[in-house]
């Protein structure tokens, strides 16, 4: 399998305060490439500078064997590498619908189209319902996403990051303060969608980790600790030091 | 009844009222419904900017004072030209200024843009001023109405005010219908998406630097075909067209009249004018009422005029 992404030497630091201290790291085609870390390790930035919210102070970011380091967020989305966010990110005052529309519309280059009248634009809507059945989105399709319950905001958000039809799709911590039944459910459909798919997670929750992941990192203070298989993370000893535990990863009782 | 029901019966009554206007309004009443409909069309065009792609800009003014400049220099040195060819060119003249202007300004948020926007109103108003050969300052320069030529119907005399009335509700019917459509393409959803969250709009693929000067130059083409108007109209265009109350003067229209709903800067376009024609004729301080108006608008009707209806439906 080819390299989707690579990152040589990334660091970033503010005013001072390194984050992140030369990263070095290969997310390959089809993999589905899990970063854990406690808190503060740097996870977060690293997302950022890949999808262009920062700009790295050193190092270089390859996607696709293109040098894609401080582009502009929209010109790294229009390559197609698509991110959800941890604080859920939608347009509230939006339907459910138009939402999802949002997205197609700039899937399909048409957001500077001003010669066709969108209710009556068949290829736009049609797009729009295939990414609702999708996500099962179509029983709320009418609501203002500010109205929708948090669980089905998380889906939304997930609908947003997928509607584009992205080769590289980042999750910042989809489930993150899900009940276990939600967080199932938003499981379910991660793996689901993304099939044949390259998969970045930054996710807390370990038997979430676990059960998607086929790689995994681990960052601590600014620096990879460990990236490998999930049953070599699970072992190493430093990652147990650092932020597993000495004792059973924790899982969730059932 | 549904709403849509009586949104269109009321936009029947409206645009019949307003076609069989000159037969049962007297001139000066004619004359006073041709200056609600060009600030009509003003009102909108800042209403783009505020109410749609959530910039809040106090220069619109310069792109009405730039489309009434140009027509008057057209008028003046080119009174050959066709009418409406006339009007289109100086509209495309705010335009490029919008575009201009924009790329300029459109990276500052907030209160800084608004500022930068008014900032080059002003730089502009400094021109019209002093570029005396060209503007004549203050004194500024008088036109004649040139003939309009309609086919089928041939020479048609603008002299006549009925004539002229139904020319400007042409034009701005038209001005509007673009508008109103505008808003329900592809590009005017983007323009909806910087209001509503720009980041993620980003993440999505959309260019905001490009989409939002896109939206500031069409802004600024239909204040500058108002400006075109308000030159047709008067006659006569001078630094008072470019200056700072142009700016103020919309801005206010459009609170009071409502931000939130398309017609609602109509509303305020004609709320505003008629309520200060009518003040004006006992009293010189207007200003002070009209203040007072927009304040009373702000705390206590914040949806503006527009919103009124809705309280009405608050009962059932």
């Amino acid at each position: 399998m080819g390299c989707a992404l690579k990152l040589e030497n990334i660091h970033k630091d503010f005013s001072g305060l390194q984050v992140l201290k030369g990263i070095h790291l290969e997310i390959k085609e089809g993999e589905r490439h899990a970063i854990i870390g406690p808190n503060g390790a740097g996870k977060s930035t690293l997302f950022n500078i890949i999808t262009g919210l920062y700009k790295p102070s050193k190092g270089r970011l390859l996607f696709r064997e293109k040098d894609i380091t401080g582009w502009p967020i929209h010109k790294i989305s229009r390559m197609k590498i698509s991110r959800s966010f941890q604080i859920t990110n939608l347009y509230p005052r939006m339907t459910v619908f138009e939402n999802v529309r949002n997205a197609v519309i700039s899937k399909l280059n048409r957001r500077f189209d001003w010669l066709h009248l969108l209710d009556n634009d068949q290829e736009i809507n049609e797009e729009t319902e295939r990414i609702l059945s999708l996500l099962s989105l179509e029983g709320v399709r009418n609501f203002l996403a500010a109205e929708l319950s948090y669980g089905a905001q998380r889906e939304l958000e997930i609908a947003l990051t997928l509607a584009r039809d992205p080769i590289l799709i980042m999750l910042d911590e989809p489930t993150a303060g899900l009940n276990t039944e939600e967080t199932r459910k938003v499981v379910e459909i991660i793996r689901r969608v993304t099939e044949r798919k390259t998969l970045v997670i930054v996710e807390h929750d370990m038997e979430v980790v676990f059960s998607l992941a086929s790689r995994i990192t681990v960052l601590n203070y600014g620096r990879i600790l460990a990236t490998g298989a999930p049953d070599e993370v699970r072992e190493n000893e430093e990652v147990k030091n650092a932020y597993l535990g000495k004792k059973q990863y924790v899982t969730r009782s059932q | 009844m549904s709403r849509t029901r009586i949104h269109q019966i009321a936009g029947i009554i409206i645009s019949a009222l307003l076609l069989l206007a000159p037969f049962y309004l007297p001139e000066i009443r004619v004359h006073l419904l041709i200056e609600i409909l060009i600030f009509a069309l003003f009102a909108l065009s800042f209403n783009l900017l505020y109410g749609y792609a959530g910039l809040l800009c106090f220069g619109i003014g310069a792109f009405f004072g730039i489309g009434a400049y140009v027509y008057a220099l057209l008028l003046t040195h080119l009174p050959q030209m066709p009418l409406l060819l006339g009007l289109l060119i100086s509209a495309f003249g705010a335009w490029l200024a919008g575009i201009a202007i924009g790329f300029l300004s459109v990276r500052l948020r907030g209160a800084y843009f608004a500022l930068i926007t008014f900032a080059f109103q002003m730089f502009l108003y400094a021109v019209a001023l002093k570029w005396r050969s060209v503007t004549n300052g203050d004194d500024g320069i008088g036109v004649t109405r040139p003939e309009f030529y309609l086919p089928l119907f041939g020479k048609i005399s603008l002299m006549n005010i009925i004539n002229l009335y139904y020319l400007i509700l042409g034009v701005v019917a038209l001005g509007v219908l673009l508008a109103y459509l505008f808003l329900k393409t592809p590009l005017g959803n983007s323009a909806v998406c910087m209001r509503e969250n720009e980041t993620r709009s980003s993440f999505l693929g959309y260019d905001s630097f490009l989409t939002k000067v896109t939206i500031f130059s069409l802004s600024g083409f239909l204040a500058g075909l108002a400006g075109s108007l308000f030159v047709l109209f008067n006659e006569f265009v001078a630094t008072n067209c470019i200056d700072m109350n142009m700016s103020f003067a919309v801005v206010l229209m459009a609170i009071i009249g409502g931000t939130g709903q398309f017609f609602g800067p109509v509303i305020g376009a004609a709320f505003y004018t008629a309520f200060q024609n009518w003040l004006s004729s006992f009293t010189q301080h207007w200003w002070l009422f009209v203040g007072a108006l927009y304040v009373a608008t702000v705390l206590y009707l914040p949806g503006g005029l527009v919103s009124i209806a809705n309280l009405f439906k608050r009962g059932d």
